[in-house]
């Protein structure tokens, strides 16, 4: 029932009951509701003629980045004397300081500014019409209307940086880079030996070797180092990610993300994201800082779920071309295996940067005696789940997200080359 | 503020009412509104303001019937005046939490209660003024007033509602 009625429907009563009973002093009770009725009518609100304006700082802003909202509403009509002008914010921002709604009186052709400011996660968040509810101010009368404003902040995701990601590609594109192409040229790491030619550098000359042979001389064969081709994949799969009490390793993966596509690119070369999530979004690959902005808006977007389609993991084999890497990043589930076993038979050259999900669970569930043993147990799992995965040929960086990222990839991949060398020979000759 | 002057109102309220049905031996009659009052703290202190327009209409009730049990006029209309102030104030109090800006708060408080008081003070200067004058009137001169008034305050709620 509306307040108006409900003060009606009281006001009928009493002068019923006061006619009724002949009872002049019963009567005389609906005096202060009828009072208050006609104060709600005095000056109650006119039709509203209001426009807005949002002003937002920043268009791209990193999490916990505070953000500037300057808002103008301008009332072209009557004066309002009560009017709420709120101002909905998207989910995952919130105000800092300030207010995001102001409980105002505007006179006629007057207007208003206020600014606040807000900090967000990462995501696009897109704002909405500003709503003004003008009441009068007993509140009995009301109108409301959505002022046309639109605005849109890009939080996009922390920035983690990595120096250098050692990856082997079989295969490397044409044009000079940091990664070993496992082809003789020039270079800094020591390649083999081949017979002098006409043009080599006296400096490349071996002596040694030319010592111990009759009339040939060998150069030094330095392996060249190119740009490749790398395929970033982010595991989205909530199952994977999502914890109980609302907690999500899927922001670590993000940051990982991150960092190597940084990497990667700031090194020359072609990247792209393939995120497999809520929707499966695919990042053509480009190189440099166009590519790089790309990718942080994509992943700015990310978020976990189900595909309806596929229980597990899918990684596209079309689009990444044949023997170049992929660089999985995903705290994995048992069912993995097969699927990244059958990739690397195929030939491309991978890497899984694995968020560790049983120390991240572990660390949100206390200290009693049964938590220890079904860590212990689980741990052992994904030991052997890891295992597996070494045992395909497979690099993994099992990283502990309480550790810094670069941390944990320098201390996984920083083997000896000859060692990698060793495990791709090892493949090949399968 | 305002939240202390809910509770005010509906403490004063229940207590007049309280007071002037047990003073006229209607003792258990005023334990019940007592009892009326301290469920009216509670439901609003939970927040189920919703009940604000029950309560409100139970307390104007117990007024209306207050003066047929010859309680004093002026305890009836304190306790219809403090039970529109707690209904009325319910409402503005979930208005102010709409804004998340105290100086508005403090603004827009300050503008209420000064038409609260125009509201209770014109409210007061009346019912003297009425219980002062008298007319007799026949039934029949009653009842065309009566219809009057009825007609007159079906044409105010339309236009409010119209309004809306």
């Amino acid at each position: 029932m509306s307040r108006i009625a409900l003060l009606a429907a009281l006001i009928y009563l009493i002068v019923l009951a006061g006619v009724g009973t002949l009872n002049g002093a019963m009567v005389a009770l609906a005096l202060p509701l009828v009072l208050y009725l006609l104060a709600g009518l005095w000056r109650g609100p006119e039709e509203m003629h209001l426009s807005a304006e949002r002003t937002i700082s920043a268009e791209r802003a990193a999490p916990g980045d505070s953000v500037f909202v300057h808002l103008t509403i301008t009332n072209h009509g009557g004066a309002l004397e009560q009017v709420l002008l709120h101002d909905p914010l998207p989910a995952f921002l919130t105000v800092v300081d300030g207010a995001s709604s102001r409980l105002v009186n505007l006179p006629a052709h007057a207007s208003i500014s206020w600014s606040y400011t807000l900090q967000g996660k990462r995501g696009s968040h897109y704002f909405e019409n500003i709503q003004a509810i003008a009441e009068d101010r007993l509140g009995l009368m009301g109108k409301r209307a959505a002022l046309p404003t639109r605005g849109q902040l890009l939080v996009l995701p922390s920035i983690s940086r990595v120096r250098h990601i050692p990856i082997q590609p079989r295969q490397t594109r044409v044009y000079s880079g940091v990664i070993p192409a496992h082809q003789g040229g020039t270079g800094i790491e020591f390649f083999g030996l081949r017979e002098y030619q006409i043009g080599d550098s006296p400096h490349h000359i071996n002596w040694r070797v030319s010592a111990r042979q009759d009339n040939v001389i060998y150069s030094n064969e330095y392996e060249q180092e190119r740009v490749a081709d790398v395929g970033i994949v982010l595991d989205g799969r909530r199952k994977v990610n999502e914890f109980g009490g609302m907690r999500s390793i899927f922001e670590d993966s993000i940051l990982a993300s991150v960092a190597v596509a940084s990497s990667l690119l700031a090194e020359g070369n072609r990247v792209g994201l393939f995120i497999y999530g809520k929707r499966n979004k695919w990042t053509s690959p480009g190189y440099g800082k166009h590519q790089r902005e790309r990718i942080m808006q994509d992943l700015a977007l990310a978020e976990t779920g189900e595909s309806q389609n596929f229980s597990s993991l899918i990684i596209p084999r079309r689009l990444f071309p044949p023997n170049s890497q992929i660089i999985l990043i995903s705290p994995l589930s048992g069912g993995d295996v097969s699927l990244l076993a059958q990739l690397r038979a195929r030939g491309y050259q991978l890497l899984v940067i694995s968020p560790d999900p049983v120390s991240f669970e572990a660390r949100g569930l206390g200290d009693s005696p049964s938590v220890k043993l079904a860590t212990r147990i689980a741990r052992l799992q994904r030991e052997v789940l890891l295992r597996e995965l070494r045992h395909t040929g497979v690099q993994v960086v099992n990283w502990d997200v309480a550790r810094p990222f670069e941390q944990a990839v320098r201390s996984a991949l920083s083997r000896p080359t000859a060692f990698l060398h060793a495990i791709q020979r090892g493949v090949g000759n399968r | 503020m305002t939240r202390n002057f809910v509770y005010a109102s509906i403490i004063a309220s229940t207590a007049i009412l309280t007071y002037g049905l047990a003073v006229n031996d209607f003792v258990p009659v005023s334990v019940t509104v007592a009892l009326l009052g301290i469920a009216w703290i509670v439901l609003f202190v939970r927040g189920l303001t919703r009940f604000s327009g029950l309560a409100f209409a139970i307390f104007i009730i117990i007024s209306l019937a207050s003066l047929w049990a010859d309680v004093f006029p002026v305890f009836a209309l304190a306790g219809v005046i403090f039970a529109l102030l707690a209904w009325d104030l319910t409402r503005f109090f979930q208005r102010l939490q709409m804004t998340n800006s105290p100086q508005d708060a403090r603004k827009t408080e300050r503008a209420h209660f000064m038409r609260l008081a125009l509201v209770i003070g014109l409210s007061l200067a009346g019912y003297i003024a009425a219980t002062r004058i008298h007319v007799t009137l026949t039934f029949g001169a009653a009842a065309l007033l009566a219809l009057l008034g009825i007609w007159g305050i079906s044409a105010l709620v339309y236009r409010l509602r119209s309004h809306e």
